[in-house]
Protein backbone atom coordinates (compact mmCIF):
# COMPACT_ATOMS: atom_id res chain seq x y z
CA UNK A 1 0.00 0.00 0.00
CA UNK A 2 1.40 3.23 -0.68
CA UNK A 3 1.77 5.77 2.29
CA UNK A 4 -0.83 8.83 1.90
CA UNK A 5 0.95 11.62 -0.17
CA UNK A 6 3.65 9.79 -1.58
CA UNK A 7 3.92 9.25 -5.30
CA UNK A 8 5.16 5.93 -6.69
CA UNK A 9 7.53 6.84 -10.13
CA UNK A 10 7.19 3.99 -12.66
CA UNK A 11 10.02 1.61 -12.67
CA UNK A 12 11.57 1.66 -16.21
CA UNK A 13 10.97 -1.86 -18.03
CA UNK A 14 14.00 -4.21 -17.50
CA UNK A 15 16.40 -4.58 -20.07
CA UNK A 16 16.17 -7.20 -22.47
CA UNK A 17 18.82 -9.85 -22.36
CA UNK A 18 20.51 -10.52 -25.76
CA UNK A 19 23.93 -11.90 -26.72
CA UNK A 20 26.43 -9.54 -28.07
CA UNK A 21 27.27 -10.40 -31.63
CA UNK A 22 26.24 -13.68 -32.25
CA UNK A 23 27.13 -17.31 -31.02
CA UNK A 24 29.20 -18.62 -33.84
CA UNK A 25 31.59 -15.30 -32.78
CA UNK A 26 31.24 -16.63 -29.18
CA UNK A 27 32.14 -20.00 -29.84
CA UNK A 28 35.50 -19.08 -31.46
CA UNK A 29 35.94 -16.26 -28.40
CA UNK A 30 35.42 -18.46 -25.26
CA UNK A 31 37.43 -21.64 -27.55
CA UNK A 32 40.45 -19.15 -27.65
CA UNK A 33 40.34 -18.09 -24.33
CA UNK A 34 39.83 -22.11 -22.90
CA UNK A 35 43.22 -22.31 -24.97
CA UNK A 36 44.87 -19.24 -23.59
CA UNK A 37 43.90 -20.46 -20.23
CA UNK A 38 45.40 -23.41 -20.81
CA UNK A 39 48.90 -22.13 -21.65
CA UNK A 40 48.61 -19.43 -18.80
CA UNK A 41 48.24 -22.59 -16.04
CA UNK A 42 51.42 -24.46 -17.91
CA UNK A 43 53.44 -21.56 -17.82
CA UNK A 44 52.56 -21.27 -13.97
CA UNK A 45 53.44 -25.13 -13.56
CA UNK A 46 56.78 -24.47 -15.26
CA UNK A 47 57.01 -21.63 -13.06
CA UNK A 48 56.56 -23.30 -9.99
CA UNK A 49 59.36 -25.78 -11.12
CA UNK A 50 61.90 -23.16 -11.21
CA UNK A 51 60.55 -20.46 -9.79
CA UNK A 52 63.93 -18.61 -8.75
CA UNK A 53 65.18 -18.72 -11.91
CA UNK A 54 61.76 -17.36 -13.85
CA UNK A 55 61.66 -14.45 -11.10
CA UNK A 56 65.23 -13.31 -11.75
CA UNK A 57 64.29 -13.51 -15.83
CA UNK A 58 61.19 -11.40 -15.37
CA UNK A 59 63.38 -8.83 -13.71
CA UNK A 60 64.94 -7.65 -16.44
CA UNK A 61 61.05 -6.94 -18.20
CA UNK A 62 59.87 -3.28 -17.85
CA UNK A 63 57.61 -2.94 -15.96
CA UNK A 64 56.39 0.31 -17.49
CA UNK A 65 56.71 -0.74 -20.91
CA UNK A 66 53.80 -3.26 -19.74
CA UNK A 67 51.59 -0.44 -17.77
CA UNK A 68 51.96 1.54 -20.73
CA UNK A 69 50.83 -0.92 -23.02
CA UNK A 70 48.25 -2.05 -21.21
CA UNK A 71 46.74 1.39 -20.70
CA UNK A 72 47.15 1.91 -24.88
CA UNK A 73 45.10 -1.47 -25.20
CA UNK A 74 42.59 -0.40 -22.26
CA UNK A 75 42.13 2.99 -24.33
CA UNK A 76 42.12 1.48 -27.65
CA UNK A 77 39.13 -0.71 -26.21
CA UNK A 78 37.06 2.12 -24.69
CA UNK A 79 37.21 3.86 -28.22
CA UNK A 80 35.72 0.39 -29.55
CA UNK A 81 33.08 0.29 -26.88
CA UNK A 82 32.08 3.91 -27.86
CA UNK A 83 32.23 2.87 -31.36
CA UNK A 84 29.69 0.52 -30.97
CA UNK A 85 27.42 3.08 -29.12
CA UNK A 86 27.60 5.23 -32.13
CA UNK A 87 26.59 2.85 -34.30
CA UNK A 88 23.41 2.07 -32.20
CA UNK A 89 22.61 5.85 -32.25
CA UNK A 90 22.87 5.96 -36.36
CA UNK A 91 26.28 8.32 -35.86
CA UNK A 92 28.25 6.27 -38.39
CA UNK A 93 31.21 9.09 -38.83
CA UNK A 94 32.13 9.01 -35.18
CA UNK A 95 31.86 5.32 -35.09
CA UNK A 96 34.17 5.11 -38.22
CA UNK A 97 36.55 7.37 -36.38
CA UNK A 98 36.68 5.64 -32.95
CA UNK A 99 37.22 2.65 -34.71
CA UNK A 100 40.08 4.19 -36.62
CA UNK A 101 41.37 5.89 -33.26
CA UNK A 102 40.97 2.02 -32.14
CA UNK A 103 43.45 0.46 -34.89
CA UNK A 104 45.67 3.28 -34.50
CA UNK A 105 46.05 2.49 -30.21
CA UNK A 106 46.61 -1.64 -31.81
CA UNK A 107 49.36 -0.16 -34.22
CA UNK A 108 50.58 1.57 -31.15
CA UNK A 109 50.61 -1.56 -29.09
CA UNK A 110 52.30 -3.57 -31.67
CA UNK A 111 55.57 -0.34 -32.25
CA UNK A 112 55.82 -0.77 -28.27
CA UNK A 113 56.43 -4.29 -28.23
CA UNK A 114 58.52 -4.52 -31.02
CA UNK A 115 60.91 -1.58 -29.21
CA UNK A 116 60.68 -4.25 -26.15
CA UNK A 117 61.13 -7.46 -27.88
CA UNK A 118 64.42 -5.75 -29.55
CA UNK A 119 65.58 -4.52 -26.32
CA UNK A 120 65.70 -7.88 -24.84
CA UNK A 121 66.63 -9.62 -27.74
CA UNK A 122 69.97 -7.14 -28.43
CA UNK A 123 70.19 -8.16 -24.07
CA UNK A 124 70.88 -11.78 -25.22
CA UNK A 125 67.50 -12.79 -23.99
CA UNK A 126 66.12 -15.19 -26.81
CA UNK A 127 63.60 -18.21 -26.60
CA UNK A 128 66.17 -20.96 -25.59
CA UNK A 129 65.50 -18.92 -22.23
CA UNK A 130 62.82 -20.73 -19.69
CA UNK A 131 60.87 -17.55 -18.71
CA UNK A 132 61.73 -15.75 -22.38
CA UNK A 133 60.39 -18.62 -24.02
CA UNK A 134 56.83 -18.51 -23.12
CA UNK A 135 57.49 -14.51 -23.03
CA UNK A 136 58.06 -14.58 -26.83
CA UNK A 137 55.24 -17.20 -27.18
CA UNK A 138 52.80 -16.04 -25.25
CA UNK A 139 53.31 -12.46 -26.60
CA UNK A 140 54.27 -13.61 -30.40
CA UNK A 141 50.63 -15.05 -30.19
CA UNK A 142 49.20 -12.57 -28.41
CA UNK A 143 50.39 -9.80 -31.39
CA UNK A 144 49.07 -12.35 -34.20
CA UNK A 145 45.69 -12.01 -32.36
CA UNK A 146 46.12 -8.34 -32.39
CA UNK A 147 47.27 -8.08 -35.93
CA UNK A 148 43.35 -10.17 -36.69
CA UNK A 149 41.87 -7.58 -34.57
CA UNK A 150 43.22 -4.41 -36.61
CA UNK A 151 42.13 -6.80 -39.95
CA UNK A 152 38.66 -7.40 -38.55
CA UNK A 153 38.05 -3.80 -37.80
CA UNK A 154 39.27 -2.87 -40.97
CA UNK A 155 36.45 -4.68 -42.48
CA UNK A 156 34.51 -2.39 -40.03
CA UNK A 157 35.65 0.33 -41.44
CA UNK A 158 34.52 -0.58 -44.80
CA UNK A 159 31.16 -1.62 -44.06
CA UNK A 160 30.19 1.68 -42.59
CA UNK A 161 32.08 3.65 -45.32
CA UNK A 162 29.16 2.03 -47.62
CA UNK A 163 25.26 3.84 -46.88
CA UNK A 164 24.00 0.32 -48.48
CA UNK A 165 26.27 -2.11 -46.81
CA UNK A 166 25.79 -1.07 -43.46
CA UNK A 167 25.57 -3.60 -40.83
CA UNK A 168 25.80 -2.77 -37.29
CA UNK A 169 26.73 -6.60 -36.32
CA UNK A 170 29.46 -6.42 -38.36
CA UNK A 171 31.04 -3.74 -35.93
CA UNK A 172 29.84 -5.70 -32.91
CA UNK A 173 31.65 -8.79 -33.89
CA UNK A 174 35.05 -7.04 -34.68
CA UNK A 175 34.73 -5.16 -31.54
CA UNK A 176 33.88 -8.48 -29.53
CA UNK A 177 37.24 -9.89 -30.80
CA UNK A 178 39.11 -6.77 -29.94
CA UNK A 179 37.31 -6.87 -26.28
CA UNK A 180 39.06 -10.28 -26.84
CA UNK A 181 42.61 -8.92 -27.56
CA UNK A 182 42.84 -6.92 -24.71
CA UNK A 183 41.33 -9.53 -22.08
CA UNK A 184 44.03 -11.39 -23.09
CA UNK A 185 46.46 -9.07 -22.67
CA UNK A 186 45.03 -8.04 -19.12
CA UNK A 187 46.19 -11.81 -18.31
CA UNK A 188 49.58 -11.97 -20.63
CA UNK A 189 50.61 -8.80 -18.60
CA UNK A 190 49.64 -10.00 -14.40
CA UNK A 191 51.19 -13.23 -15.74
CA UNK A 192 54.62 -12.02 -16.61
CA UNK A 193 55.12 -8.53 -15.72
CA UNK A 194 53.56 -8.68 -12.19
CA UNK A 195 53.65 -12.22 -10.38
CA UNK A 196 57.18 -12.59 -9.38
CA UNK B 1 20.58 -5.33 -32.78
CA UNK B 2 18.37 -3.95 -30.69
CA UNK B 3 16.10 -0.32 -31.14
CA UNK B 4 18.63 2.76 -29.90
CA UNK B 5 17.36 4.02 -26.49
CA UNK B 6 18.61 7.36 -25.38
CA UNK B 7 18.29 6.80 -21.89
CA UNK B 8 19.83 3.22 -22.13
CA UNK B 9 22.55 4.82 -24.08
CA UNK B 10 23.45 7.10 -21.99
CA UNK B 11 24.07 5.09 -19.11
CA UNK B 12 25.73 2.42 -21.51
CA UNK B 13 28.32 5.38 -22.34
CA UNK B 14 28.33 6.15 -18.64
CA UNK B 15 29.18 2.78 -17.63
CA UNK B 16 32.14 2.47 -20.31
CA UNK B 17 34.06 5.42 -19.27
CA UNK B 18 33.70 4.57 -15.62
CA UNK B 19 35.09 0.78 -16.29
CA UNK B 20 37.91 2.42 -18.05
CA UNK B 21 38.88 4.49 -15.70
CA UNK B 22 38.59 1.76 -13.19
CA UNK B 23 40.59 -0.38 -15.44
CA UNK B 24 43.37 1.78 -15.98
CA UNK B 25 43.32 2.87 -11.90
CA UNK B 26 43.81 -1.19 -11.27
CA UNK B 27 47.04 -1.25 -13.85
CA UNK B 28 48.78 1.99 -11.94
CA UNK B 29 47.82 0.61 -8.24
CA UNK B 30 49.01 -3.32 -9.21
CA UNK B 31 52.26 -1.77 -10.64
CA UNK B 32 52.93 -0.16 -7.35
CA UNK B 33 52.11 -3.08 -5.55
CA UNK B 34 54.76 -4.82 -7.56
CA UNK B 35 58.57 -3.63 -6.66
CA UNK B 36 61.23 -2.93 -9.09
CA UNK B 37 64.35 -4.19 -10.42
CA UNK B 38 66.13 -2.38 -6.97
CA UNK B 39 64.29 -5.08 -4.52
CA UNK B 40 66.35 -7.34 -3.43
CA UNK B 41 63.46 -10.05 -2.64
CA UNK B 42 63.69 -12.91 -5.40
CA UNK B 43 59.59 -13.17 -5.35
CA UNK B 44 56.74 -11.17 -3.82
CA UNK B 45 54.87 -11.66 -0.30
CA UNK B 46 52.18 -14.01 -0.93
CA UNK B 47 49.73 -11.51 0.32
CA UNK B 48 50.95 -9.11 -2.52
CA UNK B 49 50.48 -11.77 -5.15
CA UNK B 50 47.07 -12.38 -3.74
CA UNK B 51 46.31 -8.95 -4.05
CA UNK B 52 47.57 -8.87 -7.81
CA UNK B 53 45.81 -11.67 -8.87
CA UNK B 54 42.23 -10.56 -7.32
CA UNK B 55 43.02 -6.92 -9.40
CA UNK B 56 43.64 -9.12 -12.52
CA UNK B 57 40.41 -11.10 -11.79
CA UNK B 58 38.36 -7.59 -11.33
CA UNK B 59 39.96 -6.31 -14.38
CA UNK B 60 39.32 -9.22 -16.75
CA UNK B 61 35.37 -8.88 -15.45
CA UNK B 62 35.42 -5.66 -15.93
CA UNK B 63 36.32 -6.10 -20.19
CA UNK B 64 33.79 -8.62 -20.10
CA UNK B 65 30.90 -6.89 -18.66
CA UNK B 66 31.12 -3.45 -19.47
CA UNK B 67 32.74 -3.55 -22.69
CA UNK B 68 32.09 -7.03 -23.95
CA UNK B 69 28.34 -6.14 -22.64
CA UNK B 70 28.07 -9.70 -20.78
CA UNK B 71 26.35 -7.75 -18.07
CA UNK B 72 22.95 -7.91 -20.82
CA UNK B 73 23.39 -11.09 -22.10
CA UNK B 74 22.07 -14.74 -21.18
CA UNK B 75 22.73 -16.63 -18.10
CA UNK B 76 24.86 -19.43 -20.17
CA UNK B 77 27.05 -16.51 -21.41
CA UNK B 78 27.71 -15.05 -18.08
CA UNK B 79 27.68 -18.10 -15.99
CA UNK B 80 30.66 -19.68 -18.50
CA UNK B 81 32.50 -16.41 -18.64
CA UNK B 82 32.44 -16.08 -14.86
CA UNK B 83 33.67 -19.87 -14.76
CA UNK B 84 36.65 -19.03 -17.31
CA UNK B 85 37.76 -16.38 -14.89
CA UNK B 86 37.11 -17.81 -11.60
CA UNK B 87 39.37 -21.68 -12.46
CA UNK B 88 41.46 -19.41 -14.11
CA UNK B 89 43.01 -17.04 -11.44
CA UNK B 90 42.33 -19.82 -9.01
CA UNK B 91 44.88 -22.14 -10.87
CA UNK B 92 47.12 -19.36 -11.62
CA UNK B 93 47.10 -18.01 -8.06
CA UNK B 94 47.39 -22.07 -6.64
CA UNK B 95 50.64 -22.40 -9.35
CA UNK B 96 52.60 -19.07 -7.76
CA UNK B 97 51.88 -20.43 -4.29
CA UNK B 98 52.91 -23.77 -4.51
Amino acid sequence: MTAPGTTTRPRPPARERRLPGDADMWVMILGDLFFFGCYFVTYMVFRAMSAGRFTASQRHLDIDIGVTNTVVLLTSSLFAALAVLAVREGAWRRARRLLWATGACGVLFALIKAYEWHTEISRGHTIHDGFFGFYFVLTGVHLVHLALGVLVLGVAVRELRSPRGRRPTIVEQSVLFWHMVDLLWVVIFALLYLMR
Amino acid sequence: MSAPDDRLLRKDRRAVFAAWAALTAATVLARFLTPGESRSATALGDGLVAAIAVLGLVKCRLIIRCFMEVRHAPRWLRAATDGWLAVLWAALLVGYLL
